[in-house]
């Protein structure tokens, strides 16, 4: 039993970057790490490599983490050139070590973007993105008590394309995948969700407007239609919530007061 | 009065306010762009009187500069250049400052295509090969007007002794698949920066953008090959002159 295990296990090179805080200058390390299991996940393999560094003296690798399955948004990582590594529509808590074999390199960066600054090694400060929701994202009128089943009549297909956007996590890997480092999907998402039910229409107006401007004023990148955001998105979030923000921001501009 | 002006100062704030914007400046750079890609289009229809021959060429490039109203046409596409360029290199210019640490590895998920990876260089390409296209074939800088005796007028001859160059048929040709690169990605780019994104329309929107931009570049692109290469050709193998 012990002997197959045993040979299941695989050895791995780790180019992590390493930066102490926010104001220190950064690098890519080495670590050799041995005895990784293919059914890990791959924050259980980032925690095997710390248990090593803390047992050699040396500094835990900062991550971020919180649910672990795939639902809070809060992991990150640029693994080998992509946001939340090589899978389709996974989180990289839901990553796992099978994707890889014996004698592997990955490289492990930080999500990259002005507005998304390192706050110690592959942590970043993605609050910018609750600035975005704060400005907007919300409904503010009281909708009362839930009303009687199909006396408010929303097609089927609507509910579900607002239920679609409202699948965001926050995560912040479509400015991470996006070559502008621009925050379309994300913030396309969160108007889309509102724009597309009666509850969100009396704020309708205000909101893709203040969104936009919240989005520009945190320092995200023009979105030029690369179409990596849809590709990273571990929610599968699609860009035609980036036309409907373009759509809402048009009609805003036009008809608000 | 105190009301008017602030309805006008309302009015150009909240237009301000777009043209500052992320999306704004994508909107003005699309609909420039698609008003551009019309202007090739019209470009394109006039120049395929050079197959017609030297007359019809001629007659049309002289009824086009004879027109009153070609200094305002001239003026209307300067200001979509100008539009089109200056936005474009300020989104470009704000972009890269949105990731002032690059990415060791950066792989991406195969979204991205040799068209839209390659925007601000086909664009500087094809600026490059404007300023060099409107200084020989308007302002005739080179002077090549009336060095082939007997040509003076002929503005059909001054295409052809151009082509004949192979450095500047090559360049010609350099530049124009420039502009088909460019537009594989812009065209369906400015439809979905205008918001029309369609689970029916949009596959077709891309199909019709690749059709667009490849014809456009096969129609430019057969003057160099006809006029420097394939005529003289021709011309050689039948042995006419
Ligand atoms: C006949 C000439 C041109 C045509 C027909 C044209 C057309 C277009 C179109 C349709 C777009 C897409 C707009 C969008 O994505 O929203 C675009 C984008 C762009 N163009 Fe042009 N363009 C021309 C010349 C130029 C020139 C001279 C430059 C720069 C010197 C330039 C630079 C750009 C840039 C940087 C973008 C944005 C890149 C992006 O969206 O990814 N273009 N162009
Ligand atoms: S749109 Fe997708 S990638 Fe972007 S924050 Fe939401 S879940 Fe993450
Ligand atoms: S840790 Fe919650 S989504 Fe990955």
């Amino acid at each position: 039993m012990e002997q197959i295990m045993d040979n299941k296990l695989m050895n791995l090179t780790l180019k992590i970057w390493r930066q102490k805080d926010a104001a220190a200058e950064g690098e890519l390390k080495s670590y050799a790490l041995t005895g990784v299991s293919p059914d890990m996940s791959f924050l259980e393999m980032l925690d095997v490599l710390n248990e090593q560094l803390v047992a050699k003296g040396d500094d835990a690798v900062a991550f971020d983490h919180d649910c672990r399955e795939g639902i809070c948004g809060m992991c990150s990582l640029m693994i080998d050139g992509q946001a939340h590594g090589p899978e389709k529509a996974v989180t990289t808590c839901q990553l796992h070590m099978r994707q890889y074999k014996d004698g592997d390199t990955i490289t492990i960066e930080p999500f990259r973007a002005k507005a998304f600054p390192v706050v110690r090694d592959l942590c970043v400060d993605r609050s910018a993105f609750d600035r975005i929701q704060q400005a907007g994202g919300f409904c503010s009128v009281n909708t009362g008590n839930a009303v009687d089943a199909n006396s408010m009549l929303i097609s089927h297909d609507t509910a579900e394309k607002s239920m679609d956007a409202a699948a965001c996590i926050g995560c912040g890997a479509c400015v991470a995948a996006c070559p502008n480092a621009s925050a379309m999907l994300f913030v396309g998402a969160k108007v889309s969700q509102y724009a597309l039910l009666p509850q969100g229409q009396p704020e309708r107006e205000k909101r893709a407007l203040a969104m936009r401007a919240a989005m520009d004023a945190e320092g995200f990148g023009h979105c030029t239609n690369e179409y990596e955001c849809e590709a990273a998105c571990p929610k599968e979030i699609k860009i035609s919530n980036i036309a409907r923000l373009n759509r809402e921001y048009f009609r805003a501009t036009l008809i608000s007061e | 009065m105190e009301a008017n002006e602030n309805c006008a100062s309302k009015c150009c704030g909240r237009l301000f306010e777009f043209l500052d914007s992320s999306i704004g400046k994508k909107f003005m750079v699309a609909a420039a762009g698609l008003l551009l890609v019309g202007f090739l289009v019209t470009h394109l229809a006039g120049n395929l009187f050079l197959y017609v021959g030297d007359g019809a060429f001629n007659h049309y490039a002289e009824a086009l500069e004879h027109n009153p109203l070609l200094p305002l046409a001239e003026g209307g596409l300067i200001f979509l250049f100008l539009v089109h360029i200056l936005l474009s290199a300020r989104a470009t210019y704000l972009n890269r400052k949105a990731r002032p640490v690059a990415y060791e590895s950066y792989k991406g998920k195969g979204a991205r295509t040799p068209g839209s990876r390659t925007m601000a260089l086909t664009g500087s390409l094809i600026l490059l090969f404007i300023i060099i296209h409107v200084a020989t074939f308007k302002f005739d800088v080179g002077g090549l007007k009336g060095q082939t005796p007997g040509t003076e007028e002929s503005l059909y001859a001054h295409v052809i002794t151009w082509f004949s160059n192979p450095l500047y048929a090559a360049f010609y040709i350099l530049a124009v698949g420039g502009v088909g690169l460019h537009l594989s990605h812009g065209v369906q780019s400015a439809m979905q920066t205008f918001g029309v994104n369609h689970p029916r329309y949009t596959p077709l929107i891309r199909k019709a953008g690749l059709a667009l931009a490849g014809l456009i570049f096969l129609g430019f692109v057969s003057f160099p090959v006809y006029f420097g290469f394939l005529q003289k050709c021709l011309s050689c193998s039948t042995g006419a002159h």
